[in-house]
């Protein structure tokens, strides 16, 4: 399946990093079959391919997190046997986790320095730690004090301390797993000067990413993997995304159209009146009908998660009334939204979502035990069973088996069981933070076809997303936050423009101050 | 470049759970074997029950902290709590001369309630189970000492009393084994915390808690109710370790029990349950409580000196989760 | 498979420690195992020393063991289970509590295994003999000796080791009973117990210090206690008389320095060596008598260093 050769653009010169025939299993999965990559000197690299795909153990196995069971590495033409990732660190390949692997509680010149602290007599080296972490944050055109705590960071600059820390290394391959995830716009520019310049100075790049505008931006050549195997090299420029698409998926998707049902007699399912919680959430009235899709745009830090934790009573609210089905509801914790039929399914599927040590099966009975609970307490396994296996087909989840751990599923499956989850437990109002994050493109338009369905259900759905085409494909209206307002609520279909123009609008400075006394 | 230390390519059938068990089974066979070679003294049916009889106390103990281990919490009251309960029985049986029943409910009732108020310490407070059990375990200490008059309390008063333990209702049927009774309640112990653990909600919630406690929260669970359910449960089974021990001492002594949840503790790591929750079983714990007990006794059988036997002792304890991380990272 | 091997491992190291631990199989011996209520304790570790004494100079073969803290009574009962199961000759033992014990010890005496007391008696009739210190006498002595440091009047205060066992009880009564009988002009202002940790009755100490500032006197009841007291009269500068129990290096610096004033010396060796002698006298077939008085003295810095006193004390 090698049928789109990459065209190497440096005749000659060997390659920065060649990977040939690498195999790598784990007890029961075959991560990686006869997987190959390449990588030139001032290159940026796009791995693409769903999740499971075998991108990230590819990687891992380049920064030395995994040993390969079969195959040959050569970096610079000369084989290698990278064991650990000091090793790699050494050999000058440095790698960005997707999960950001900082300790929260140093400073972020500590974080870079970890390990290689610069002493003097035996002494750690505070100033020139700092100053040596001052330089790199010059050369990235970043402005952060060396000295600042990470956990006081945002996500995006905690990710520009990561980038950092891979520079400090010297390193001439950079992999980059996800980096623009949690980045706004203005950040992902700043990032892509970054990478722009790393480039110019001969590093080659790594890009992981599910985001075909920004490959398409960013990236020279693209490679695509399936199922732990090669499918083909193009170069990014002259191949159009359903191309890349088509390799990643194994088939030709069809970009669905938005419809948008008329929703115009339903009844409302929730309504939020006067939501207010300190500087987050500020007099933030909605509502939304049954068999309608609300979607959440804004910037990070919008206030849209704060929101929707609110109306779930995950966090406190300062004031503020919840209505469902025309019923004022009191909600004071998680357990009340649930009683009332409201599910949210967090962001942060591994902290908040899934219960990764329990099997898929006991995920989806999760929020409903007491429904199979008997006398004295006793579970009914083979109803949860039953129920469980429904779900999984009707939601096509991919598993083994109804037993299988869910840390073991990927990303898109993982949140499949959450939704299962929910309609086991018969909610019909579900909020969806960010359903998509971390999910392949294939799994993507499955999630959106999910969810068109459960609206034709009837259920309420709102959904909370940074990517704006998501929220255009889906959303039957458009409400947009800013500084924790809702500053507009468009029609299903608006332009981007529009959106974006409600997202940035802030209230003037002059009620800034009186607010913030 | 085919190069010999990357690892074969693993692409055998996943092993299975009880397969799982079966490995940390030998270790204790291994001893078993070991000392049997060792001393024709070690595999006599007296020997054999002794053993279980010094298991009893220590594997119901273990029992009780496997529960709250597996919700990713700890409970250092434990031996104390024991304590407090045997010692509450004895004022129930010997100062109050009230009927036996009473002393073994109040006793167990006593364990449930502590265990609730460690519980609601933990989910209402928020205090790191650490440090609320750790309050408890002083808190009881010092009760005991009061509501005992700082006395040893002996149950001679209450004749039935010492036979909670040492009696033997198997004895009676088959006299040539006389399986202590305090080894059955030990045994009964450990079936009714396994059902809970692996057919009930209760149990369910502990691993989910133990996995992943925000998740189970948003799922809309109350999340405390079945925490403190979890403390209590585990509590009224530290009141049966109470009242076996002092059937077994045929008195309840105040000054005895701490560091014994040091001891429950270590049973349970050895028995494959994970400090960080999540997971465990009690079959394992019971598994953990016996080697501990083998090994303590098989070396007083050899005459090993007692330095040694602590050395050895703590040389096993890590060996033997070392052996489970190892067994866990290969599979 | 790795678990098994490493426990064999571990095993056949401990195999060879059992066997260079004594000549097990060397020639037709008494095999006399001697269960004590502690093993640490500098005290227990000479009435091993004793015991050891004994063993080299009958030609038996003695084992020795006890928990490791004095509350643990039926970690006491699982030594005491396992002795029997080894089949010894003899047992000696030293009861944590007096009753708990009685079903083990039917069962050796069922099987023909005679039992010597020793350190403190057991509420039976089983144990043929017991190798003690008369605790009650000796403590009458520590308060005789008391009201003459501080001159027949004044406070004194007791900082004791345990409320609950037989020793505990015997030395504060017996202190405390002398001192109310014969000495009306003494006024014994508390009784507390630190559980014969140092430590803890350092803290102790002090406190009862702070409290009664014009105390003349404190009576300490094993060493842990005594030194314990020391270290607190040490830490306030306070020069209040202090009399201590047992001995042990520190303790013996201590009286020596005159930090103690003296203290009260059981013969521990000789408990040791009077329960093993016990032993193989029952097994000859001896009568033994009901008790054997293993024997106490008062020792201070004039006398620490006479034979007769130097014979009896401890490291």
């Amino acid at each position: 399946m090698a049928g789109h050769s990459g065209s190497a653009s440096v005749a000659g010169a060997p390659a920065l990093v060649e990977m040939t025939d690498i195999d790598k299993s784990f007890p029961g999965v075959r991560a990686l079959a006869k997987a190959q990559f390449q990588l030139l000197p001032g290159e940026v690299h796009a791995l693409m391919g769903e999740n499971g795909a075998g991108k990230s153990t590819l990687m891992k196995i380049l920064s030395g997190v995994y040993t390969r069971d079969a195959g040959t590495v050569l970096l610079d033409g000369q084989p290698v046997e990278i064991t650990s990732p000091r090793q790699a660190q050494d050999l000058g390949v440095g790698i960005i986790h997707q999960e950001l692997a900082l300790m929260r509680d140093l400073t972020a010149a500590q974080n870079i320095f970890i390990g290689r602290e610069p002493r003097r007599f035996g002494i750690l080296d505070e100033g020139q730690l700092n100053r040596d972490t001052a330089a790199i944050f010059a050369s990235m055109n970043l402005k952060l004090e060396p000295t600042v705590k990470v956990e006081t960071l945002t996500i995006a600059k905690q990710q520009m301390v990561e980038i950092a820390k891979a520079l400090s290394y010297r390193s001439r391959v950079l992999i980059m797993d996800e980096p623009t995830a949690a980045l706004n716009d203005a950040e992902i520019a700043e990032l892509f000067t970054i990478i722009n310049r790393l480039k110019a100075e001969g590093v080659g790049v790594v890009y992981i990413s599910h985001k075909m505008d920004e490959i398409k931006r960013i990236s020279d050549r693209v490679t695509v993997m399936r199922d732990g195997e090669y499918v083909g090299t193009v170069p990014a420029a002259d191949t159009p995304i359903e191309t890349i698409i088509s390799m990643m998926v194994g088939r030709t998707l069809t970009n669905e159209a938005l419809v948008i049902p008329n929703t115009a007699d339903a009844p409302v399912a929730l309504e939020v009146k006067n939501l207010n919680r300190g500087r987050e959430i500020r007099d933030v009235s909605f509502s939304v009908k049954k068999g309608e899709i609300l979607g959440f745009a804004g910037l990070m830090g919008a206030g849209r998660t704060e929101v929707a934790r609110a109306i779930f009573g995950a966090d406190r609210r300062e004031s503020g009334e919840i209505w469902v089905h025309g019923k004022r509801v009191g909600i004071a914790s998680p357990k009340d939204a649930v009683e009332a039929g409201i599910g949210y399914l967090s962001e942060d599927r591994k902290h908040f979502g899934l219960a990764t040590g329990l099997d898929v099966r006991n995920n989806i009975a999760l929020a409903s035990l007491d429904r199979f609970t008997g006398v004295g307490g006793v579970l009914d396994e083979a109803k949860m069973e039953k129920e469980a296996v429904g779900y999984i087909k009707q939601l096509a989840i991919k598993t083994p088996s109804d037993t299988q751990e869910a840390r073991l599923l990927s990303g898109g499956n993982q949140q499949k069981v959450v939704i299962a989850k929910w309609l086991l437990r018969d909610c019909d109002i579900l909020i969806f933070d960010e359903p998509t994050r971390g999910i392949d493109v294939g799994a993507k338009s499955e999630i959106y076809k999910l969810l068109n369905a459960l609206a034709a259900e009837g259920k309420a759905i709102i959904v909370i997303s940074s990517e704006l085409p998501e929220v255009l494909r889906l959303s039957h209206r458009i409400a947009v936050m800013c500084e924790g307002r809702l500053t507009g609520m468009l029609p299903g279909g608006a332009s981007q423009e529009e959106i974006m123009r409600l997202a940035t609008q802030r209230q003037s400075s002059v009620a800034e101050v009186r607010h913030a006394s | 470049m085919t190069d010999t230390a990357a690892p074969a390519a693993k692409s055998g059938p996943r092993i299975s759970g009880a397969f799982h068990r079966l490995l940390a089974f030998s270790g204790l066979i291994a001893l078993v074997v070991a000392f049997s070679l060792a001393s024709p003294n070690f595999m006599q049916t007296q020997n054999i029950l002794a053993i279980l009889q010094a298991t009893s106390v220590n594997g119901v103990l273990a029992i009780a902290a496997t529960l709250v281990i597996i919700t990713g919490g700890i409970d250092l009251s434990l031996g104390t709590l024991m304590t407090f309960c045997a010692v509450l029985a004895g004022v129930i049986l010997t100062y109050l001369g009230l009927p036996l029943p009473l002393g073994v409910i109040g006793a167990i009732l006593a364990g449930a309630a502590s265990g609730l108020i460690s519980g609601t310490v933990v989910a209402k407070l928020k205090v790191p189970p650490f440090i609320a059990t750790l309050g408890m375990m002083l808190i009881l200490k010092g009760l005991s000492l009061v509501i005992s008059g700082t006395r040893p309390i002996y149950f001679n008063d209450t004749p039935g009393f010492n036979q909670i333990a040492l009696g033997s209702v198997v004895g009676q049927i088959i006299p040539a084994v006389p399986v202590p009774n305090g080894v059955l309640v030990l045994f009964a112990v450990a079936l009714i915390a396994s059902f809970v653990l692996s057919k009930t909600a209760l149990g369910r919630y502990t691993f989910a808690l133990g996995s992943n406690e925000e998740a189970v929260r948003l799922s809309g669970v109350n999340v405390d109710r079945w925490k403190i359910g979890v403390y209590a449960l585990a509590g009224g089974i530290v009141g049966v370790a109470g009242v076996l021990i002092a059937s077994r001492l045929n008195s309840a002594q105040p000054a005895l029990g701490q560091g014994y949840e040091l001891d429950a503790i270590a049973a349970v790591v050895i028995g494959g349950t994970s400090l960080s929750g999540g997971r465990g079983t009690v079959l394992g714990t019971l598994i953990g409580a016996l080697i501990i007990s083998v090994l303590a006794n098989g070396l007083r059988i050899l005459s090993v000196a007692q330095e040694w036997q602590t050395v050895v002792t703590g040389c096993i304890i890590i060996l033997a989760v070392y052996a489970d991380i190892l067994r866990r990272r290969t599979l | 498979m790795l678990n098994r091997r490493t426990l064999l491992g571990a095993f056949s190291a401990l195999a060879m420690l059992a066997a260079s631990n004594g000549p097990a199989f060397a020639q037709d011996n008494y095999d006399i195992a001697l269960i004590s209520k502690g093993f640490q304790h500098q005290f227990w570790q000479a009435v091993k020393a004793g015991a050891d004494k004994a063993a080299a100079e009958f030609g038996v073969k003695v084992t020795f063991e006890g928990p490791e803290s004095e509350t643990q009574v039926d970690r006491q009962m699982d030594m005491l289970a396992a002795a029997l199961s080894r089949k010894p000759s003899a047992i000696g033992f030293a009861a944590l509590d007096s009753q708990a014990a009685i079903p083990l010890l039917q069962q050796a005496k069922d099987a023909g295994i005679p039992i010597i007391a020793f350190d403190s008696g057991v509420d039976s009739d089983i144990p043929l003999t017991t190798a003690t210190t008369d605790n009650v006498a000796a403590s009458a002595l520590a308060a005789d000796k008391m009201a003459e440091l501080i001159g027949g009047e004044g406070k004194v205060a007791v900082v004791a080791h345990s409320q609950t066992s037989r020793t505990g009880i015997d030395r504060v009564d017996g202190f405390v009973n002398r001192i109310k009988e014969a000495y009306p002009k003494i006024e014994l202002v508390t009784v507390q117990y630190g559980d014969g940790d140092q430590l803890a009755s350092t803290e102790i100490t002090k406190s009862i210090l702070l409290a009664n500032p014009d105390l003349k006197g404190i009576f300490g009841t094993n060493e842990g206690s005594a030194i314990g007291v020391a270290n607190g009269k040490q830490e306030l500068g306070s020069n209040i008389v202090v009399i201590g129990f047992d001995s042990g290096a520190a303790q013996k610096g201590m009286i020596t320095s005159g930090v103690m004033n003296g203290a009260i010396t059981q013969n521990p060796v000789g408990i040791g060596y009077e329960t093993v002698k016990a032993a193989i006298d029952a097994l000859k077939g001896e009568t033994l008598p009901k008790v054997i008085d293993t024997g106490f003295y008062y020792y201070d810095a004039t006398n620490i260093n006479d034979p007769k006193i130097a014979a009896v004390l401890y490291d």
